[in-house]
C-alpha cells in the first residue's frame, strides 16, 4: 500500500476553488489540514453545497444541526475522497421557524439527512420532495422536535 | 392497479424491526417505501450528558457487531479537537482490532445471506468459522462484542507476547476456510442463481444516493476511507481496495469476501510489525473547538462530529452509521425485481442487526445423527441434482 499523505497544497485544492468561486461570500476556517469549515449565507447555501457536488465531488456524509441561543446551525459534512479532506459548510437559521432550500432535488443522498434534521429541529426544507419524520415515533407532536432546546 | 405488499416490522428474516412497503404490479416490484426508527434510543442527546471518557463506551452500544468502528470514531473527534499524537504501539492495537471486527461482521452477513436466500449450509458453515475471529478477539481485548478497547489518546489496555501466535495460527486456518468459501460462492449454482444480475445499482446511482462501503465498492464507486484518509496503521501495511463492476448482489457479496482476504493480510502484517512503547497518549483537557472522526466500518463510513464548548462533556455529539446512508440505495435497486428477491436486497447493503447470538444443537426427535461427513456427502449429492435442472 503506497502512502496515501496527501501534499498539504492537494488538500487545499477544494477550499481554494470555492474561494475563487465565491470570493468573500464564504468565509473559510482551516481548522487543520485535514479539515475546513465555510460559513455561507442563508441564499448562497444552495450554488455553494451544489459546487461542492457537482464540481468537486464532494460526498455528503451527513449533516449536523445544532439548536443555538442565535439560532439553528446547520453544518453539512463533505468528505472529498481524492483529497482525504472533509470540507464543513455551514450557515445559521433564523428561530423561530428555521427555514432553507432542499439540496434533494439535485443530490438525491441529501433525502433521509435532511429528513432527520426536520424530524429532530424542525428545520423545513423548501422542495423536498418527502418531508416526513422518520425516527422518531409516530405520536410524536407534530410540532414538537426533540433536540430544540427553546421547547424544552 | 398495482397492490401494496407491508413486509415487518416484525418478520423472521428482518433481525431489526423495520417496516417496509412494496408497492407491486403482479410479481414485479414497481416502487418501495422504507419506514425507520423503531430502535431509536436518543443516543445523541444521551451522549450529551456524559462525559468524553464515557462517551467511548456509550456509542459502542449503537450496534453489537461494529461496536468498535463508533468507538474508534468518537476517539478521533476528540483528538482531533486536541491535537494529539497517538504512539505508535496504540495505532497498531486499534488497527489489528478494527480489522478481526470486520472480519466477524463480514462472516456474520455472508451467514444471514444463505439464511435469507435459504441456502442453510452457508449460514451454518459462516457462523461456524466465525467463532473462532471472535475467540481471538476475547483473548486479545477480553469481550467478545463490545470489547472497551478505545479511549481519547489511544487504547485501555497492554497485550502480552503470548497471545500473538495462537491468534495469527486462527488467522491462518481462517484464510483456508475463506479461500474455500469464495471457490463455493463462484461455483454454487444456487447462490448464482439467487444472487447474478439481482438488484442492480449502476454506479451513478450509486454516487448519487451517497452509497459507502461494499454496497459501493460493489458498484464501482471506489471509496474507503482507510486508504483515503489513512487513519491507524493503514498507510504502513500492504493491502488493496477491492471495488467490482458488477453492480449486482453478487458483486457486492464479493467484495465482503474478497475484502477478508485483505483483512487477514492487515491483521497478520500489524502483529508481525507491532511496535512496542506506550499504548496511550495522555488526554487531559479537551479545548473549545470542534473535532471530526470517521472511519471504514465492515458496512461503509462510521462519521462522528463532536463539538466542545470547553467542559468535560460534549455540546453536540453527533453519530451516523453507515447503515443510515445505505438504505436509501433500496429503491433504485428493487424496482424491477420480483417480490422473492426484495428481501434480499434489502438485506444486501447489511442492514446493522445488532443480536449476537450464540448457536447451540440439540436432537430433541431422537433421530439418528449424522456426521459431519454425511452430511457433506448429502449437501454435494443435492447441490448435483439442482446442476442438472438449470
Amino acid at each position: 500500500m503506497r502512502t496515501y499523505l496527501r501534499e498539504y497544497e492537494m488538500s487545499k485544492r477544494v477550499v481554494e476553488n470555492l474561494k475563487a468561486t465565491f470570493g468573500s461570500r464564504v468565509d473559510v476556517y482551516e481548522r487543520t489540514e485535514r479539515r475546513y469549515y465555510v460559513t455561507v449565507s442563508n441564499e448562497d447555501w444552495i450554488p455553494v453545497t451544489r459546487h461542492m457536488y457537482e464540481e468537486e465531488h464532494g460526498r455528503l456524509a451527513t449533516a449536523s444541526g445544532s439548536d443555538k441561543p442565535t439560532g439553528v446551525e446547520l453544518l453539512y459534512h463533505f468528505t472529498m475522497d481524492k483529497e482525504g479532506t472533509v470540507v464543513n459548510i455551514r450557515t445559521l437559521l433564523a428561530k423561530p421557524f428555521p427555514k432553507i432550500e432542499s439540496l434533494t432535488p439535485y443530490y438525491p443522498a441529501a433525502d433521509f439527512i435532511e429528513r432527520e434534521i426536520f424530524d429532530f429541529l424542525g428545520v423545513e426544507f423548501v422542495g423536498h420532495p418527502d418531508p416526513r419524520k422518520i425516527l422518531s415515533s409516530h405520536d410524536r407532536p407534530a410540532d414538537f422536535h426533540p433536540m430544540r432546546r427553546d421547547e424544552q | 392497479m398495482s397492490t401494496i405488499i407491508p413486509i415487518g416490522p416484525f418478520h423472521p428474516v428482518l433481525e431489526e424491526p423495520e417496516y417496509i412497503t412494496l408497492n407491486v404490479e403482479g410479481e414485479t416490484v414497481i416502487d418501495a417505501d422504507i419506514d425507520l426508527g423503531r430502535v431509536h434510543r436518543g443516543m445523541e442527546l444521551l451522549a450529551q450528558e456524559k462525559t468524553y471518557d464515557q462517551d467511548c463506551f456509550l456509542v459502542e452500544r449503537i450496534c453489537g457487531i461494529c461496536s468498535a468502528t463508533h468507538s474508534w470514531a468518537t476517539a478521533l473527534a476528540i483528538e482531533d479537537i486536541v491535537g494529539v499524537e497517538i504512539p505508535d504501539r496504540a495505532r497498531y492495537l486499534r488497527t489489528i482490532v478494527h480489522e478481526l471486527e470486520r472480519l466477524h461482521s463480514h462472516m456474520l452477513w455472508f451467514g444471514l445471506g444463505g439464511h435469507i436466500i435459504g441456502y442453510w449450509t452457508v449460514y451454518m458453515w459462516g457462523w461456524k468459522y466465525r467463532e473462532p475471529v471472535l475467540d481471538c478477539l476475547e483473548a486479545i481485548t477480553g469481550n467478545r462484542n463490545h470489547y472497551a478497547w478505545y479511549c481519547p489518546g489511544g487504547v485501555r489496555r497492554d497485550v502480552a507476547d503470548e497471545i500473538w501466535p495462537p491468534v495469527l495460527k486462527a488467522m491462518d486456518e481462517f484464510d483456508e476456510k475463506l479461500d474455500m468459501l469464495i471457490g463455493a460462492v463462484y461455483d454454487d449454482p444456487v447462490i448464482l442463481a439467487r444472487l447474478k444480475g439481482v438488484g442492480i445499482l449502476t454506479p451513478e446511482d450509486a454516487v448519487a444516493y451517497g452509497t459507502l462501503g461494499p454496497t459501493a465498492r460493489g458498484s464501482a464507486f471506489d471509496i474507503d476511507v482507510r486508504r483515503d484518509e489513512s487513519y491507524g496503521a493503514y498507510d504502513e501495511v500492504d493491502w488493496n481496495v477491492v471495488c467490482l463492476d458488477g453492480c449486482d448482489c453478487l458483486a457486492v457479496a464479493a467484495v465482503r469476501l474478497l475484502e477478508m482476504k485483505e483483512s487477514v493480510k492487515i491483521v497478520k502484517q500489524c502483529i508481525n510489525k507491532l511496535p512496542s512503547g506506550p499504548i496511550a497518549a495522555e488526554v487531559r483537557e479537551v479545548p473549545r473547538g470542534e473535532g471530526i472522526g470517521h472511519v471504514e466500518a465492515p458496512r461503509g463510513e462510521s462519521f462522528h462530529y463532536i463539538r466542545s464548548n470547553g467542559t468535560n462533556m460534549p455540546e453536540r455529539h453527533k453519530m451516523r452509521a453507515p447503515t443510515f446512508n445505505n438504505i436509501p440505495s433500496f429503491r433504485p435497486r428493487v424496482k424491477g425485481e420480483t417480490i422473492s428477491d426484495a428481501v434480499l436486497i434489502f438485506a444486501i447493503i447489511d442492514p446493522c442487526y445488532s443480536c449476537t447470538e450464540r448457536l447451540a444443537v440439540v436432537d430433541s426427535r431422537g433421530e439418528r445423527e449424522l456426521s459431519y461427513q454425511e452430511l457433506l456427502k448429502l449437501s454435494h449429492q443435492k447441490t448435483e441434482e439442482i446442476r442438472k435442472h438449470l
